[in-house]
């Protein structure tokens, strides 16, 4: 159901200009003021004015003088927060899953980038800035993700966050063993198709990684020497353990798609016994019984706020996972995994409030800092503080109220959604429409 | 006049078989000396005077009323008709009124070609959806049909397509596979007759490389193909280093496998030799950019009809690009998924510009008919293109010289030269007129006759 409530008339004013820049860039400067601002790490300041000048934060207080010729926002009434960031996603892509294989390591989503997703704007509308846009979960190692902003308009490459830490896409359980597909005659069942298989295959594979490694090692070693040998044979560049070897290396953390407890801790088992990192399990509605072992671990979750019981091994979440696991130390996120809920991202953090007791700073937490921290990016985005990057979003109402919207995006000082612009736009183009329909026709047609 | 105007195709073939025969009784000795098609001994193709016709040599200035001599295949002189020399033995074609064209050049088709392309499969798969596990397949089938493929040997020329491509002015094409990740190896050919082997100017001319998945196996994704293709020529390298490292000194070495696939590969990413990638819309512009980056290849990129979205990557990173004269947006393109009125606005205004903001840009491109197997649609699509702002002299050099040159072939075609192969077009009118007429096509100096000269 992607793309089917877009303000498709944003688009319109795009082609009109040719150009595809963003029709409301304002060269990285804006000043924002009379807001409440949700800065979510620094408090709340409830009438100040934030200025973002080339791109990052200058300046948030009380009353902030306009710079000449910076673009002066009034957002009486209105709440201003950082940037919404979406730590789990598949938007913006061409293909999510290179499924015909169990592992896939070197299918890398950051090389099939589309920018022309509408998705983007879907987001834009929801006030999301960031987004982590995965490999699917058809394989048990899936491939690189990537980091985006979601800068509707610009060209692919501006939109990749190179800050980011990398991840790699790992899946278990259900969509894995392909346990919902029927073999038909002249197919093949793909290796593995139990939990145990997933386990052991990916095990097998960061063996492989290790000896790669060794290999490569053994190699450089003898390379070196002063006079190497002339029979030295340099072992085959392998993209598929390459990336399995930046994980080895610490150089790449693991995202895993996961929901049961058991094979949950089974995995946690095997990071531990060749030392790798997890970022995150994703979804995990089995999470609420792991909680204390993935807070210790320092693992964190990136999760649905409801919609459990979709599938056999959903079918024991609780309403109130992400605020439970939130309270017993578990850094959470809220995520979308698709590319219309991304836009009511703030309606879902909402939830926790209701089922998991969060406050309102808690709950705006899971879709702004939090996912930030996830990502490696809260150095740079997360929460409004000077000498960050300008990533916000002003919402009509508080952001946990289910009377809010998003009435404006911005990313680095630039506004790349203007609700009330978006309304005007979409009043002309009906009223030309309608202008248009209304003129008679000089040439009759015939019968 | 010497001669009538008779001086037809079916004429010359006809002295060419009865040379063929001739030389049947020839000693034996004679024979040996000639490959496996003979050329006919002794022969030597007709000598033509083509006059009074205004010439566009593309090389320099318009000559107003001139005459070219062509002699056995090649342009021997030109000039204009009162200081040129008319040979006793030439059969002249009367031209006033006609304008002299050097033969347009497609640098990417699939002429002749029987095996229908595949389309690329879409984007978007659902993210929670596992996707079908791949059916059984030999091992030999999973990258059908590989780098190692010629396509020559799966061409069948087709009188019917050489006429069109003929009256829209063409003489020369490259023909490419059409199938696969790596499609295979494509072949230049001369449109100078129906017989295969004559036309052949240049086999193996490039390797062929579409951002497509494959049937049933792996990969069965954009990012598992990229992915695919960086480790071939990954591993291309790797064959040919471990090659030359064995030949160096196989003492103390185990030799490597034999691999047809990497060692059909070597040639293009040790010696340069041309690569083409098969861009279908902006971002393929610049995942090929990045790969032809990464292995130093020799590349150029086809299709191409959303170059102009990539002008700033383009302009750091110069490419020569074979524009094919598509107008739909492609299924990705936010012009493609915004409802039918915003697509048929794009295929209208939008993208037939395409040619003309790229030579705005400062960006180098032939254009080139791509799929298309109609000489009479590509011309009209030029002339779309032309409307959209693209200046036609730049139009009648992305057709000549430039392709030419990508091709390597700008000593021999490309422009109307002495010295050249007599690629010649005469047509009513200017080329990019909507009323142009093609009356008279030389393709390595043997003439073609279409529509009437009035006199």
């Amino acid at each position: 159901m992607r793309n089917a409530a877009l303000p498709r008339f944003a688009v319109f004013a795009l082609i009109a200009a040719a150009g595809l820049l963003p029709v409301f860039a304002d060269g990285g400067d804006i000043l924002i003021k009379n807001a409440t601002i949700l800065t979510v790490t620094k408090g709340v300041i409830p009438k100040g004015d934030i200025l973002v000048v080339d791109g990052i934060i200058k300046e948030i207080g009380g009353t902030i003088a306009a710079p000449p010729g910076v673009r002066v926002v009034d957002a009486a009434g209105r709440f201003v927060l950082p940037g919404i960031i979406d730590s789990h996603t598949h938007i913006a892509l061409a293909g999510t899953n290179e499924g015909s294989e169990a592992i896939t390591p070197e299918a890398d989503v950051g090389t099939v980038v589309n920018a022309d997703d509408t998705a983007i704007l879907t987001a834009l509308s929801g006030g999301v800035t960031m987004v982590h846009t995965m490999h699917g979960s058809a394989n048990p190692i899936g491939g690189p993700n990537v980091v985006l902003k979601t800068k509707w308009g610009r060209p692919s490459e501006d939109l990749v966050v190179k800050e980011a830490l990398p991840t790699l896409k790992f899946a278990l359980g259900e969509n894995v063993k392909q346990s919902g597909r029927t073999v038909q005659p002249g197919q093949t069942q793909r290796y593995p198709a139990t939990r145990m298989g997933a386990n052991a295959i990916i095990r097998r594979e960061f063996a492989k990684a290790r000896n790669y490694m060794a290999q490569w090692d053994r190699y450089d070693q003898a390379a070196k020497a002063k006079n190497p040998p002339r029979t030295l044979v340099p072992p085959r560049k392998d993209l598929r353990l390459e990336v399995l070897a930046e994980v080895l290396r610490g150089e790449r953390v693991a995202r895993v798609h996961s929901y049961q407890a058991t094979e949950t801790l089974e995995f946690m088992e095997l990071a531990k016994e060749f030392g790798f990192k997890i970022q995150c399990f994703e979804h995990i509605w089995e999470g609420y019984k792991i909680a204390d072992e993935m807070a210790a671990a320092g693992i964190g979750i990136s999760v649905f706020a409801d919609s459990w019981a979709y599938k056999m091994e959903a079918a024991e979440g609780i309403a109130g996972m992400a605020g439970y696991c939130h309270n017993r130390g578990v850094l959470v996120s809220i995520n979308s995994d698709s590319g219309e809920r991304i836009r009511r991202l703030f309606n879902d953090a909402a939830k926790t409030m209701k089922y998991g007791g969060l406050s309102e700073e808690e709950a705006l937490k899971l879709v702004t800092i939090n996912p930030a921290i996830q990502l490696g990016v809260d150095r740079i985005v997360g929460s409004l503080e000077a000498g960050k990057q300008g990533d916000i979003a002003i919402f009509s109402e508080h952001p946990m109220s289910a009377y809010t919207r998003c009435d404006m995006t911005i990313i680095e000082g630039d506004v790349y959604f203007d609700r009330e612009a978006l309304v005007k736009e979409r009043e002309q183009a009906e009223a030309e429409a309608a202008k248009k329909a209304a003129a008679p026709r000089d040439k009759g047609g015939v019968s | 006049m010497r001669h009538s105007l008779r001086g037809s195709a079916s004429l010359v073939l006809t002295v060419l078989v009865i040379n063929l025969v001739a030389l049947t009784v020839l000693p034996p000795s004679a024979a040996a000396a000639t490959a496996a098609t003979p050329p006919a001994a002794g022969d030597v193709g007709p000598t033509y005077a083509i006059r009074n016709c205004r010439i566009v040599p593309v090389a320099g200035p318009a000559i107003e009323k001139g005459a070219i001599i062509v002699r056995d295949g090649l342009i021997e002189s030109l000039g204009p008709v009162e200081k040129t020399n008319i040979p006793d033995d030439a059969e002249i074609v009367e031209a006033e009124g006609l304008v002299a064209y050097p033969g347009l050049i497609s640098a990417f088709s699939n002429l002749f070609l029987e095996q229908p392309a595949r389309a690329a499969a879409g984007p978007g798969a659902p993210s929670e959806a596992p996707t079908q596990a791949r059916t059984q397949e030999p091992e030999e089938d999973r990258f059908p049909p590989g780098p190692g493929l010629f396509v020559l040997d799966q061409l069948k020329p087709k009188k019917p397509t050489v006429e069109s491509f003929h009256k829209a002015g063409f003489t020369t094409v490259l023909t490419a596979p059409a199938r696969g990740i790596f499609e295979g190896q494509s072949v230049l050919l001369n449109l100078n007759g129906e017989p295969l082997r004559p036309m052949v100017i240049r086999n193996g001319a490039a390797l062929h490389i579409n951002f497509t998945t494959e049937r049933g196996g792996y990969p069965s994704s954009l990012m598992g193909t990229i992915a695919h293709i960086r480790q071939s020529f990954m591993d291309a390298g790797y064959y040919a280093d471990r090659q030359a490292q064995y030949a160096k000194g196989p003492a103390g070495l185990k030799r490597t496998e034999y691999d047809p696939r990497l060692e059909a590969l070597v040639p293009f990413v040790r010696d340069r030799k041309p690569v083409v990638f098969q861009c279908n819309n902006v971002e393929d512009v610049k995942r090929a950019l990045k790969i032809i980056a990464e292995f130093k290849l020799n590349a150029m990129l086809a299709g191409a009809n959303e170059a102009w979205r990539a002008a700033d990557v383009l302009k750091k990173s110069p490419v020569p690009l074979l524009v094919a004269l598509d107008f739909r947006p492609p299924a990705s393109s936010l012009y493609a998924t915004q409802g039918e009125e915003a697509r048929k606005k794009a295929e209208a205004e939008i993208y037939p510009a395409n040619a003309a903001n790229l030579a705005k840009e400062g960006i180098g491109f032939a254009l080139v008919s791509g799929s298309n197997g109609d000489g009479a649609a590509f011309l009209k699509a030029v002339r779309a293109a032309i409307k959209a702002g693209l200046a036609e002299e730049d139009a009648l050099k992305a057709l000549t010289v430039q392709p030419a040159r990508y091709l390597g072939v700008d000593k021999s075609l490309g422009t109307i030269e002495a010295g050249k192969i007599a690629n010649i077009v005469l047509v009513k009118g200017g080329i990019f007129d909507d009323k142009a007429q093609v009356a008279r096509v030389f393709v390595d100096g043997v003439l073609f006759k279409y529509a009437e000269v009035s006199k």
